[in-house]
């Protein structure tokens, strides 16, 4: 791997340590709410047992399939929120599920789960049932609103989140690039990021609590809050003006209407060009027109006036126009680069058609082999966002199958005999 | 406020600015650690700066900003220039005496001025340093500069939004500023956790931008795995899950259903609209009823899904004359008792002012603040029992803990303080003072 110029000569991350989370046992019980959550812990080393349903929790149902071919195990989007970690399954509705699942429970560093406020306190399973066997669990429950207010019990998905959060308010189109578009919610499933980074950022600081004072706690985070919380300015804009933002295509919402920024490129693509036309000065507009010159695009921007920073500043409606002009001359990926080498800090609109083997990610290592040995194949998928040097995060494992853990983890450790686990599965615990 | 912080006792440098370095470092904060915002007014941070967040009223200035004094709540505030001899012997004092070192400066900025990990581990040798450039510290385009919105647009995420056949709508905000800072201070607490398990401190080069590329987790295995681009037709598909006409493809929000869009609401405002999404049969018969069971809705086409699908147009046409009916608040709340995923669209008024939830939970608190006057801030989106995260303090004016960091922490004499402000190493010579500043100053 070529590291381009390590920060500090530092020769990469040292593989021979675990991941920053290694000996924390995780017990994840959660559907597409809390699974990127437990990736996180899980890629970065915790121990991670998800307990589902028995066949499969509902997200093993999302798709897109492997081949297009849907079935629990084929579900790359399960796969994708689901690497490093362990799985079996277990009833909670049978008494031994439960009993089993305390089990676990006393043992375990961290619970994470998603289910309705009120579901596993009515099962016995709430957070004072649990820690009365083990006061130094860290519980989480990771729901759309919490467990309190007027909406807790509201259903939603990631569109409803996007709805309530914010998201869609400050998301949209100049009304001549789509007249009469609806807020429209990004897409991605979003809602469980932001709602997962949060709860990550809350399980980590009351484990360095715990470390501190010996005490394990509970923990009630909320999607909605979570997403309430990420729209950046909207929020101090309405506080400091009272006046709400309106949307604009591929750029910040803003009270006002401010100047477009994402060009078309020759190649039908686009390129975001942040602060492109308004902090120019004459060094700056200079390295540009040399280069749209090459391609005998400059139009006027050599001309000798523009070495008047005030001459710049009054024609930045023209500069910006000339631009907009070459790059409509040119490949995406070209303005990108060249925009870059000249340090503009500017963005082509990829989709993972250029994503996926780009040079620079591929120096950070971050496109992963995972093999999956049931299918023979191996598949590339997305690494991580930081590197730890001292600590790697690492794809431990595929995805689990269903219940693939079950004897290793029921018998193994809770010390099942193994004879009582086709009495378990037929009646219906795991 | 008695409760414990999860974070007492920890000191963090905070080299950051503009938006996803402080609000990283805000959340430390937050959780209790005791963070120190290292600012330069010659290279003001540019929240300082922000037009759109000056109160009608408040004397304009860096100390002004609303949107500063929220994204960088929970911190004390020196001025220092790190530039001069005398200022990079002062923070790394500092640092010597901390156990976080936090930045988003291009990627050789602190190599430049000998505070690269080599450097910090030398002056603290179990220093969690969380560098956040654009592209990280590693690769071959580590040098690249990104904003928010192209760090969205290289790393997927804006592609993923939009309607078919238009240029991609993008995310109307730098999320990857607010991801960035939650994922600054995740790194930040691993680093510690870490540290706790260890004994160790170490390096981790985040990139603002691969944060991005692992939201789109299930559009990049499409990609790997099946070889499925996403330039394709009817894609993305707006609010819905497949666009009418196209094959249904996932879209890679959850499963495709139908109904799932955007209605507007009576009111006709600007933000009048309300998001519809029914998971299975059972939720869109149950909406039907909650419409007054319309003769439109009982067409048994629209009994299955493919059917629901294949009609997308007119089952939307139809659901919309029913919520232009009724405000978003009490469209939501008819769906909602009826067990049909309902939500309105909210502004930021909406969401400080009419979300009956966020006001329960107490999402925003109130704080003074010398200019902006009582000020709201926004909360952790999560309640720990023992030691939960706290609002303390609203942003540090420029300068404004200059003595309690110098004297106090780092002990300093007052002649030594004074002599450091005579040579222009705590505020430029040539920039008038704030009146508190030459306050503190006159008294050495």
């Amino acid at each position: 791997m070529s590291t381009g110029g390590n920060d500090g000569g530092h020769p990469g991350p040292d593989y021979s340590n675990p991941g920053p989370l290694d000996g924390l046992r995780v017990l994840e019980l959660s559907d597409e709410k809390g699974q990127f959550c437990g990736k996180l812990m899980a890629d970065l080393g915790a121990d991670l047992i998800k307990i589902e349903p028995p066949g499969g929790q509902n997200t093993r149902y999302v798709g897109p399939f492997l081949d297009d071919k849907p079935h629990p195990e084929r579900s790359l989007s399960f796969w994708h929120y689901n690497t490093s970690k362990r799985a079996i399954t277990l009833n909670l509705e049978t008494a031994d599920g439960r009993r089993l699942f305390r089990q676990l429970a006393s043992r375990a560093d961290i619970v994470l789960e998603t289910r309705p406020p009120g579901y596993l306190p009515a099962l016995g399973l709430g957070y004072n049932d649990l820690s009365a066997d083990n006061p130094r669990l860290i519980m989480c429950s990771l729901t759309p609103f919490g467990q309190t207010g007027p909406w807790r019990d509201y259903l939603t998905c990631d569109i409803a989140h996007m709805a309530g959060g914010g998201q869609m308010a400050s998301s949209g189109y100049d009304p001549e690039d789509a007249e009469n578009a609806p807020p429209i919610a990004p897409g991605g499933g979003n809602a469980w990021h932001i709602g997962g980074h949060y709860a990550y950022m809350g399980i980590l600081a009351a484990l360095y609590w715990r470390d501190m004072s010996g005490q394990g706690q509970y923990m009630d985070a909320s999607i909605h809050e979570a997403c309430a919380l990420t729209t950046e300015g909207a929020i101090a804009i309405y506080l400091s003006t009272r006046e709400v933002v309106r949307r604009h295509t591929g750029r910040h919402a803003s009270p006002d209407n401010s100047v477009k920024i994402q060009l078309p490129t020759k190649d039908g693509g686009w390129v975001n060009t942040t602060r492109s036309g308004t902090a120019l000065n004459p060094a700056r507009l200079r390295r540009l027109a040399e280069w749209m010159d090459q391609y005998g695009l400059a139009q006027d921007l050599l001309d000798e006036k523009y070495n008047d920073l005030a001459t710049v500043q009054a024609d930045a409606q023209h500069t910006t126009d000339v631009l907009a002009n070459f790059i409509l001359n040119m490949p995406q990926e070209d303005v990108y680069r060249g925009g870059q080498e000249r340090d503009f800090p500017w963005g082509a609109i990829r989709s993972m058609d250029e994503i996926i083997g780009d040079d620079h990610l591929e120096d950070r290592g971050f496109f992963v082999q995972v093999e999956h040995p049931e299918l023979g194949r191996t598949f590339t998928y997305p690494g991580a966002a930081a590197i730890y040097n001292g600590s790697p995060w690492r794809i431990s494992r595929r995805p689990p199958l269903i219940g693939e853990h079950n004897e290793e983890i029921l018998c193994g450790e809770l010390g099942v005999p193994r004879e009582q686990l086709t009495m378990l599965a037929e009646s219906g615990v795991i | 406020m008695s409760m414990p912080r999860p974070l007492e006792g920890i000191r963090v440098v905070d080299f950051t600015w503009v938006r996803a370095g402080p609000w990283a470092a805000r959340w430390l904060g937050t959780l209790g650690a005791e963070v120190i915002k290292v600012e330069w007014p010659e290279n003001l941070d540019t929240l300082r700066q922000n037009r759109f967040t000056i109160p009608e009223g408040v004397e304009p200035g860096p100390n002004s900003t609303g949107q500063f004094v929220d994204t960088n709540a929970n911190k004390r505030g020196i001025s220092l220039n790190v530039r001069s001899e005398r200022g990079l012997e002062l923070i790394k004092r500092l640092i010597s005496v901390s156990d976080v070192v936090i930045e988003n400066f291009s990627s050789r900025i602190m190599q430049r001025w000998g505070l690269g990990y080599d450097g910090l581990k030398q002056i603290k040798p179990d220093i969690v340093y969380v560098s956040m450039a654009g592209f990280g510290h590693t690769g071959r385009h580590h040098y690249y500069g990104t904003m928010g919105p192209a760090a969205q647009a290289l790393s997927g995420l804006t592609f993923l939004s939009g309607l078919p056949g238009k240029p991609p709508a993008g995310w109307g905000w730098s999320y990857l500023d607010d991801t960035g800072g939650m994922y600054g201070a995740m790194c930040a607490l691993t680093g510690l956790r870490n540290r706790n398990a260890t004994g160790r401190g170490q390096h981790v080069d985040l990139s603002q931008m691969i944060t991005g590329i692992t939201l789109t987790g299930p559009a990049f295995l499409d990609k790997s795995v099946n070889g499925r681009g996403a330039r394709r037709e009817g894609y993305p598909p707006g609010n819905r899950t497949v666009w009418p006409g196209s094959p249904p493809t996932n879209n890679y929000r959850g499963p495709t259903v139908a109904p799932h869009n955007s209605y507007r609401t009576r009111g006709g405002g600007y933000n009048d609209w309300c998001v519809i999404a029914c998971y299975s049969d059972q939720e869109w018969k149950s909406l039907a009823k909650v419409m007054g069971s319309p003769d439109w809705a009982g067409d048994s086409k629209f009994n299955t899904l493919k059917g629901r699908i294949d009609n997308q147009e007119e089952l939307d046409q139809g659901i919309e004359q029913w919520t232009v009916t009724l405000e978003k608040y009490e469209l939501t709340s008819v769906c909602q008792a009826a067990g049909v995923r309902a939500m309105p669209v909210q502004s930021s008024e909406d969401r400080l002012e009419h979300d009956p939830q966020l006001r329960e939970r107490g999402m925003y608190s109130e704080m003074e603040h010398p200019m902006l006057g009582v000020w709201r801030f926004q909360n952790a989106p999560y309640k720990l029992s023992k030691s939960p995260a706290q609002m303390r303090r609203p942003a540090p004016m420029l300068g404004q803990h200059n003595m309690e960091v110098f004297v106090d922490l780092l002990g300093l004499t007052p002649d030594e303080v004074k002599e450091a402000y005579d040579e222009g190493i705590l505020w430029p010579p040539e920039m008038p003072m704030f009146p508190y500043m030459r306050e503190e100053v006159a008294s050495l």
